[in-house]
């Protein structure tokens, strides 16, 4: 304690003068144990009465010091302490510091602070504080345990700071971002609750002038609000579809696999959603207004209906036949066409909202900084899925992971050693099989296309068909379910000849083939319904109606298929028959691409039969179950992991362009440009069904009141100059984006090299300071032999070990000025969280202050003013100076305490300086004489101590050891 | 004065019993890491095992789950990812026995290469920082560091 009021720096010439952070400290320290106490054996008698003792010493030396540096150590602004100190009952180092510090060893020390997850502090924050622990372990790496009980405290004190700099913020905010971002503090639960507490106190403390009922009310309304929300969140937890199902599957199979079923359920969210939206605006008031559909007598229901959608189907509400286009007259009146238009429109607008935003977010979360390499080891290291809860599982992904790490060293080992023959046939083959495969696709489009046409002339426009003619219509979506199974079994042999270098482009170039298959199938399809049926047929809305409602039924039965074919009697074969094809795999891409198929076909539908979701909600939900008793019975997990988040991005992606973007377009042009059938729907007997709304808005000419809906319409729904600056606005916003990504671009290109030469620095730093500590050692040892062996008697051991100190301080000293020039050479200056070698400035500091500790430990042991220490330094100087010509200096047995003698001995120096350079040969003569102005500055300074005794003593101790360390330089050369 | 009431703590291997953390490569490391017990026998008290499941939970953040993935991949808890930490990481993920671990040689390799690869500053070892940029560039984790209840 008493360095603690006895030191320089109350004075306020202290704070003010010019001199450098290292002299602030140096002259305020206490007692310490000197990290190199072991190896300078003849020291611990003189100064320390025992052990015990030091240590006592150094937990009350060490006390006010954090305190000091807390508002001195690099002018840091912070909180004032109380809010610290005087928390309740807080697990704080401060208790640490004030009883316990020292009494526990300092390797167990250590330790702890890392197990008891001492109060890191948010996001960054806490990356900076493994930071500086990081930096203390590569600084420190034979930990001297006074060194680590040093830079531990220093790592203390900045963390204190950062905690009260965390708590500023938070105050800051608002109280639902204040709780989130408490929420995501990567501590423990009993540090945030301490966090928040005081982050509480601070704010009522603040705002207790201004407390009012209203406050109170709304804190308490808003506080009621959450604790619903909560309640909510967790009861549509506890409702969520197939939880436990879900996490069986996760458990056996993993995330990849995972999530198909994700994929499945979201769907099925999906086609509930449109089902309710159809069914509640357009089926429920005409089933309302007139309940019994208006069947021809001679149609009954046969049973084949439920395979075709056509006959006794052809007259209910499950297609665009059912619809009137009155306006139902009953509490109010309900516009059929409206509805029906405007509800097919706004549904499409939503999905196509939904799928932008979970794309978006999806992509943020999955893709935006996805690495190329998919064979990098860490990618493998980080997968390992928490979820797997199976033994088994948990087994044969241990195995798959050993292989795929296997895998990848030696693909990284064999690298791209091709010669130019191996890479033109493997282009040949590329070239081959997407000609191939793109061949496949247009084939099949144009094989149905003729099926079509012909079965076009089959079937007539009669009311009712005979059984044979039902069935008739059952070949085209036959065909086509069954190109769809059987062809992606074509694609996927090609696989085995191609050689894709890595795993994820044979699966996108499979996954591309397959789209373009189902494309060209759909637009055929489309084509023909568009401009045959649309011809041919009184109502065709109808007919295309049926003709989905077959493909969406056909598609069923073949999935089923397909996971008996592709997944059962593969697994009986691999079991039982042909060992070395061995049990199936769950193929997610193939299965997410025929979920996606079905799903467009609902889309396409939704005009011409606007239930088809329920159809299709059905389907999905026997789909769930049917798939999921084929994965747990036939298929073993995948042996490839991995990826499954980027994948899902790629479906939902997928899903979205060509063919949610496809299913749009050809409702969006069957309303604007098709004439609607005349006999039936909601729409007959105008041009086009958009002319609706032409329709509704020369009505509302008519209504006073409704003038701006005209307005708007004319000159925003129907202008093209609105839409041409729509465009032109959104081509700029674009192009501004773009721009902005390419400088992100250049700009993490600069940071990342930043990085590597910051990284650089740290090591070539490192480097130096572990030359310095070996060199430092040596020439200390060797110190000590010349000394004992050369020093008079009377040359007191103080002196001795003085200068032994201060080869340590001037070593750090000149590790720090190694490091200043580092950063003026390295040029830009970089921020203090990411930059490493300014942060290992800090722990050199650290290190050097503790240095700079031990070292006035010993002065102060002797009673010494710090004036005399300055004075004791430039003695130094001088003796390293001249220790060849003369040992024996008479001066240096008594300690000075006065200035007189301090400028004696200054003068002394110079003296021997220029003595030392007569002798010299005049090799070095600038750096002599730059020695000689050190020591004058020295004698100097220490003549202006009575007016400032501190802070002129300390740069006076600056100067001496610069003095002392130019002149070793020079000794050294002169050898 | 709730202080000095002791929270009573479930020992690690009653925890280790519960089929989420029963097969897991790194359940002890997991314990170890949320526990807050002063016998460091990584047993938890509610408020640890409260801890384990948000670090888990769908709703856990980025940064939280790359924070907790370090501290448990650092096996020797010094703060940073040497070759110590990976060799035993490998060697949780893919069996401690004889016949299933990787062979000097490859393991010499594969840490190597993981350094190559994410050691940015060139220090031998990974960082909390470093360890997060990895993190980032495999979307897979955040769906993969997840404990379903």
């Amino acid at each position: 304690m008493t360095s603690y009021s006895s030191g320089g720096f109350f004075n306020p010439a202290y704070h003010d003068s010019e001199t450098l952070e290292i002299d602030r400290r140096s002259s305020s320290r206490t007692h310490h144990t000197n990290p190199y106490a072991r190896e300078d054996p003849e020291r611990g008698n003189m100064h320390y009465l025992s052990p015990d003792q030091t240590s006592a010493d150094d937990a009350v030396g060490r006390v006010p010091w954090g305190g000091w540096q807390e508002e001195s150590w690099r002018g840091r602004e912070s909180i004032p302490m109380g809010l610290i100190s005087t928390r309740p009952g807080s697990p704080s180092w401060q208790h640490d510091l004030n009883h316990s510090t020292f009494q526990i060893p300092a390797d167990s020390r250590y330790d702890r602070s890392h197990s008891a997850r001492l109060p890191s502090v948010s996001g960054n924050m806490t990356m900076r504080w493994r930071g500086i622990s990081m930096r203390r372990m590569s600084m420190f790496p034979n930990s001297d345990p006074a060194h680590l009980a040093f830079t531990e405290d220093a790592i203390r004190n900045e963390m204190e700071n950062e905690e009260q700099n965390l708590v500023k913020e938070l105050v800051a905010l608002s109280t639902r971002d204040r709780i989130r971002a408490i929420r995501d503090l990567p501590m423990s639960f009993e540090e945030k609750k301490h966090i928040r507490s005081q982050v509480l106190t601070f704010k009522s403390a603040k705002q207790s002038r201004q407390f009012t009922c209203f406050a109170d009310c709304s804190e308490n309304m808003s506080l009621s609000f959450r604790r619903c929300g909560y309640n909510v969140r967790s009861a549509r937890q506890t409702l969520e579809l197939w939880q436990g199902i879900m996490k069986e599957i996760g458990g056996t199979f993993g995330t990849s696999v995972l999530s198909y079923f994700v994929f499945l359920k979201w769907l099925l969210m999906f086609n509930i959603f449109s089902f309710l939206v159809n069914f509640g605006f357009i089926t429920i008031p005409v089933l309302v207004y007139d309940p019994s559909p208006n069947i021809p007598l001679n149609v009954s229901f046969r049973g084949l209906e439920i395979l075709t959608g056509a006959g006794y189907f052809n007259y209910t509400v499950m297609y665009y036949g059912g619809y009137s286009n009155e306006t139902l007259v009953g509490l109010s009146d309900y516009n059929m066409q409206l509805a029906y238009f405007f509800t097919i429109a706004l549904y499409m607008v939503l999905c196509g909202i939904a799928l932008i935003f979970s794309m978006a977010s999806s992509f943020k979360k999955n893709y935006v900084l996805a690495d190329s390499s998919s064979s990098s080891a860490w990618q493998l290291l980080c997968s390992w899925d928490f979820n797997i809860t199976n033994e088994r599982a948990v087994r044969q992904r241990k195995n798959n992971l050993r292989v795929q790490l296997t895998e990848s060293l030696s693909e990284r080992a064999q690298g791209e050693l091709l010669t130019l023959s191996e890479k033109l046939k493997h282009f040949g083959i590329y070239l081959g099989s997407w000609f191939l495969s793109t061949g496949l696709a247009v084939g099949c489009g144009v094989g149905i296309y003729y099926l079509c046409i012909y079965e076009k002339k089959h079937t007539t426009d009669a009311a009712n068909w005979s059984l044979l003619q039902e069935a008739e219509t059952l070949l085209v979506p036959f065909v086509v379910s069954l190109i769809n199974l059987v062809v992606p079994l074509f694609y996927s042999l090609f696989n085995k000849f191609e050689h894709y270098s890595s795993q994820r482009k044979q699966i996108y170039a499979l996954v591309v083939r397959n789209v373009l298959l189902k494309m060209s199938i759909l637009g055929v399809l489309c084509y023909y319904w568009m401009n045959v049926v649309a011809e041919k047929f009184s109502c065709w809305e109808s007919m295309v109606g049926q003709a989905l409602y077959r493909l969406v039924i056909f598609d069923f039965f073949f999935l089923m298929l397909g996971s008996f074919f592709g997944e059962f009697l593969r697994n009986v074969m691999g079991r039982r028959l042909l060992p070395c094809l061995g049990v199936p795999e769950f193929d997610v891409a193939r299965n997410v691409l025929e979920l996606i198929y079905a799903q467009t076909l609902a889309w396409i539908g939704i005009y011409f039969s606007p239930l088809l979701p329920a159809i299709q909600i059905l389907k999905f939900f026997i789909l769930f179950y049917l798939k999921k008793v084929s994965l747990t019975q036939n298929c073993q997990p995948p042996r490839r992991s991995g990826r499954a988040a980027q994948m899902q991005t790629i479906f939902i992606a997928l899903l979205f362009f060509p063919f949610f973007v496809g299913a749009l377009s050809i409702v969006a042009y069957t309303a604007w440009s098709l004439t609607p059938s005349e006999q039936c729907g909601p729409f007959r007997g105008l041009n086009n069904t958009f002319s609706v709304v032409e329709v509704w808005i020369d009505k509302l000419e008519t209504i006073p009141g409704s003038q701006w809906v005209v307005w708007i319409f004319q000159n925003v729904i129907r202008s093209e100059i609105f839409y041409f600056f729509i465009t032109l606005i959104i081509i700029v916003v674009i192009y501004i984006f773009w721009q902005v990504t390419q400088g992100r671009k250049q700009l993490i290109v600069q940071l990342r090299q930043q990085i590597i030469n910051e990284g650089r620095d740290k090591s070539f730093l490192l480097e130096k300071l572990q030359n310095l500590q070996k060199s430092n050692k040596k020439a200390k040892q060797k110190n000590h032999k010349k000394r004992a062996s050369r020093r008079s008697d009377d040359h007191s051991s103080g002196g001795q070990s003085n200068s032994n100190a201060m080869v340590q301080a001037l070593l750090a000293r000149q590790r720090i000025e190694d490091e200043e020039e580092r950063h003026r050479a390295g040029g830009v200056p970089v921020p203090s969280d990411i930059s490493n070698s300014s942060a290992l400035a800090q722990a050199m500091l650290a290190r050097q202050r503790a240095e700079d500790q031990n070292e006035d430990s010993y002065q102060m042991s002797d009673r010494h003013s710090s004036s005399s220490i300055a004075l004791t330094h430039s003695i130094q100087v001088a003796m390293v100076q001249g220790r060849d010509e003369n040992y024996g200096m008479s001066g240096l047995s008594e300690n000075p305490v006065n200035t007189s003698s301090a400028v004696t001995q200054a003068m002394q120096a110079r003296q021997r300086a220029e003595q030392h350079r007569a002798d010299d040969t005049d090799d070095l003569p600038s750096s002599v004489s730059s020695v000689m102005m050190q020591v004058m500055q020295a004698r100097q300074r220490a003549e202006e101590l009575p007016q400032n005794p501190a802070p002129a003593g300390s740069s006076a101790l600056i100067q001496a050891m610069l003095a002392r360390q130019q002149a070793q330089n020079e000794y050294d050369d002169g050898y | 004065m709730r202080k000095t009431i002791k929270t009573p703590e479930v020992p690690m291997d009653r925890i280790l019993t519960l089929p989420e953390l029963k097969s897991n490569p790194f359940r002890k490391r997991i314990c170890h890491v949320f526990s807050t017990s002063e016998h460091k026998d990584g047993s938890l008290t509610f408020e640890d095992f409260l801890d384990l499941l948000s670090a888990f939970s769908d709703s856990a953040t980025l940064e939280i789950k790359s924070h907790y993935a370090f501290r448990i991949f650092d096996f020797d808890d010094d703060g940073t990812l040497d070759g110590g930490d990976l060799e035993k990481l490998v060697n949780c993920l893919t069996g401690e026995t004889d016949d299933t671990r990787l062979t000097a040689e490859e393991m010499r390799q594969l840490i190597s290469n993981i350094l190559e690869e994410s050691d940015i500053d060139k220090d031998g070892t990974v960082n909390l920082s470093e360890f997060q940029h990895v993190i980032s560039r495999s979307p897979d984790f955040v769906s993969s560091f997840k404990i379903v209840l």
